[in-house]
């Protein structure tokens, strides 16, 4: 019944793909990397309640990577591709050992560093990043023979989101996942139930770090360019927004945030123009201070409300 | 030789905005354990605020009395400050919510006053005057910009009142008690909503100071904020987070370090903006306490 579920959400979401004009195309694959995005620093930020500014960095990693190696190095796809998640996962391991060892805002504040750095390497790389006008005019060779084009790069996107979720979801059943929960709400009673905590959290922000680079890499196709700006820090503010808005720690919260926070501004720029800026700050204080669970625990509350109603 | 001395001048001078950056963090984190980071916007705020008294008020190129200008600063952030603590962060702290609540709420407030001040006064810099004119300043073999001997002048004396508020005074005692043990001092009889709320006034009018200084050496811009913060928080980093001297001393190194770097070492100048990303990483994972210990309990 799940297994068919998910088919039919695929399908589904697969097949708007091939509905939408050029423009709507654009926006709909963006806003799948944007889910994507969220999903895993959800399970960063939410679940396992660690506070990285990191996740477009790595984002950042695996386009650049993916791109250098397959475009200015000439790798065959699939290497390039495997190389750039490696390499990924090894920057996030090295990051992820020390820092983790930081408490709360702390960590925050070493992975910013470390964003800002990656930021100015890339500005500052020549030749093999592009420096600060980026890379541009490659395009996404065959894989494996298959010529992923128009909505079928779609499908691909649409494809990612359901895989970081199943991978997400079925972590976060697992006892890996509840421990990190048990590691968010006190570390100390974590390790006196017997968990690793410095392991618990090195792996967890490796795996989502891992995933924002997975990301990365499929958003580097969506325009064929990429540049240092879009994984710099307003955007990090906007995943977290979308977050804390959607619902902390919901991989459902999580979702609805990135399609609400990534759409709004479609809607809001022609009446209130860059106001809607101030108005996400606004949600976000508001959030926190009115609706810790975000509009999912909203939702639920609704639900509940209904519930015995429908049941009568 | 000469090209070293003026360097020092200038380093001293960023060194000491890092320094006051670093101060602002310092007095709302020390009793109440809250990083705010939306103390860079307050500080181009206190820019803005500045700018706008000297030439908005009716007196034709910027001939207004420069202290009217602090005044201002001073009370519209302390204002502003006090009205952020009221409105997000005390009913957090009430509620018994978690240190990070309020750490994300006020990451919210950044984008509220970032925003406000593009919406309030356009995207485009905005020039600021120096109280002093554009003049080139030397003493002894110390040669610099006016308004970097303003701000060395200005930084040395608010750090001085800020050290002896702590250390002379029932309020700094309190303030100091407060960071000891938060449980302890409220037993005692101190009031604890009125040390958060005089804290996050404090920092901000510190913070808007700051950017007031700032303005003149790069206008007033609504991008100025980001930077400071992070250069603000890797100088409190360097000095320790526990003492008002270790603020300026992790500015001081902050700024010479980048600056002398800049100047000396042969890598391409893009690189040196690295350098406090590099030095925050090293002192968070080697020294988290900074290079001053904080002080005992007495």
């Amino acid at each position: 019944m799940r297994a068919l579920l998910w088919l039919a959400s695929i399908i589904a979401a697969s097949l708007l793909a091939f509905m939408l004009g050029g423009y709507a195309t654009d926006v709909y694959r963006k806003m799948l990397v944007w889910i994507a995005l969220a999903l895993s620093y959800n399970f960063l930020f939410g679940v396992a309640g660690q506070i990285a500014f990191s996740q477009f960095a790595f984002a950042g990693v695996g386009a650049y990577g993916v791109v250098i190696l397959a475009h200015k190095l000439g790798l065959p796809f699939g290497v390039a591709l495997a190389g750039a998640i490696a390499l990924c996962s090894l920057l996030a391991f090295i990051v992820a050992v020390p820092s983790t060892r930081l408490e709360g805002f702390y960590l925050a504040l070493a992975t910013l560093a470390f964003a800002q750095l990656f930021l100015v390497v890339v500005n500052e790389g020549g030749d093999l990043t592009g420096g600060t006008g980026g890379i541009a005019g490659y395009r996404l060779p065959d894989v494996f023979g298959y010529t992923l084009r128009g909505p079928w790069y779609t499908v691909v996107l649409v494809l990612l989101v359901a895989l970081t979720l199943h991978i997400l979801l079925r972590l976060e059943r697992s006892s890996f996942g509840r421990a990190c929960r048990a590691i968010k709400d006190n570390p100390a009673v974590a390790a006196a139930m017997g968990i690793d905590v410095r392991r618990t959290k090195v792996i967890t922000f490796t795996l989502t770090s891992t995933l924002a680079g997975l990301a990365g890499a499929a958003y580097a196709y969506v325009d064929n360019v990429i540049n240092p700006p879009v994984f710099g820090l307003d955007n990090i503010f906007l995943l977290l927004f979308m977050i804390i808005v959607g619902g902390m720690g919901r991989p459902a919260g999580a979702m609805l945030g990135a399609v609400l926070l990534y759409l709004a501004p479609f809607v809001l720029e022609p009446i209130v123009g860059h106001a809607y800026l101030v108005l996400f700050g606004v949600l976000v204080v508001l959030a926190i201070l009115f609706q810790p669970k975000g509009l999912i625990g909203l939702i639920d509350r609704l639900v509940d409300r209904l519930g015995p109603e429908q049941r009568a | 030789m000469d090209d070293f001395l003026e360097l020092t001048v200038s380093a001293m001078a960023s060194g000491c905005i890092y320094g006051l950056m670093a101060l602002a963090y310092l007095i709302v984190l020390r009793p109440t354990s809250i990083i705010n980071f939306a103390i860079g916007e307050w500080s181009a705020t206190g820019a803005f605020v500045g700018v706008g008294m000297l030439s908005t008020l009716a007196w034709p190129r910027f001939e207004g009395p420069y202290i009217l200008a602090i005044v201002a600063v001073v009370v519209v952030l302390g204002l502003l400050g006090w009205a952020v603590e009221r409105l997000t962060v005390r009913p957090l702290i009430r509620r018994g919510a978690a240190v990070t609540s309020p750490i994300l709420a006020l990451l919210g407030v950044l984008v509220i006053f970032r925003e406000s001040l593009t919406l309030i006064y356009g995207a485009d810099p905005l020039p600021s005057p120096p109280p002093f004119g554009f003049k080139r300043i030397e003493i002894g073999a110390f040669a610099g910009a006016s308004q970097q001997f303003f701000i060395i002048a200005v930084t040395l004396s608010l750090f001085a009142l800020v050290w002896l508020f702590f250390e002379r005074t029932v309020w700094g005692r309190a303030f100091e008690a407060v960071a000891l043990n938060r449980r302890a001092a409220a037993l005692m009889g101190i009031n604890l909503g009125r040390v958060t709320a005089l804290a996050f006034a404090g920092g901000a009018a510190v913070a808007g100071l700051a950017g007031l200084l700032m303005s003149p050496m790069t206008s007033a811009h609504y991008m100025m904020g980001l930077p400071l913060a992070i250069q603000g928080f890797t100088a409190l980093v360097i000095g320790g987070v526990g003492r008002v001297e270790g603020a300026l001393l992790g500015g001081l190194i902050l700024a010479f370090v980048e600056q002398l770097g800049a100047r000396y070492l042969p890598i391409p100048s893009g690189l040196t903006l690295a350098f406090p990303f590099a030095l925050l990483i090293l002192f968070l994972l080697l020294r988290p306490t900074g290079l001053i210990a904080p002080r005992e309990a007495r």
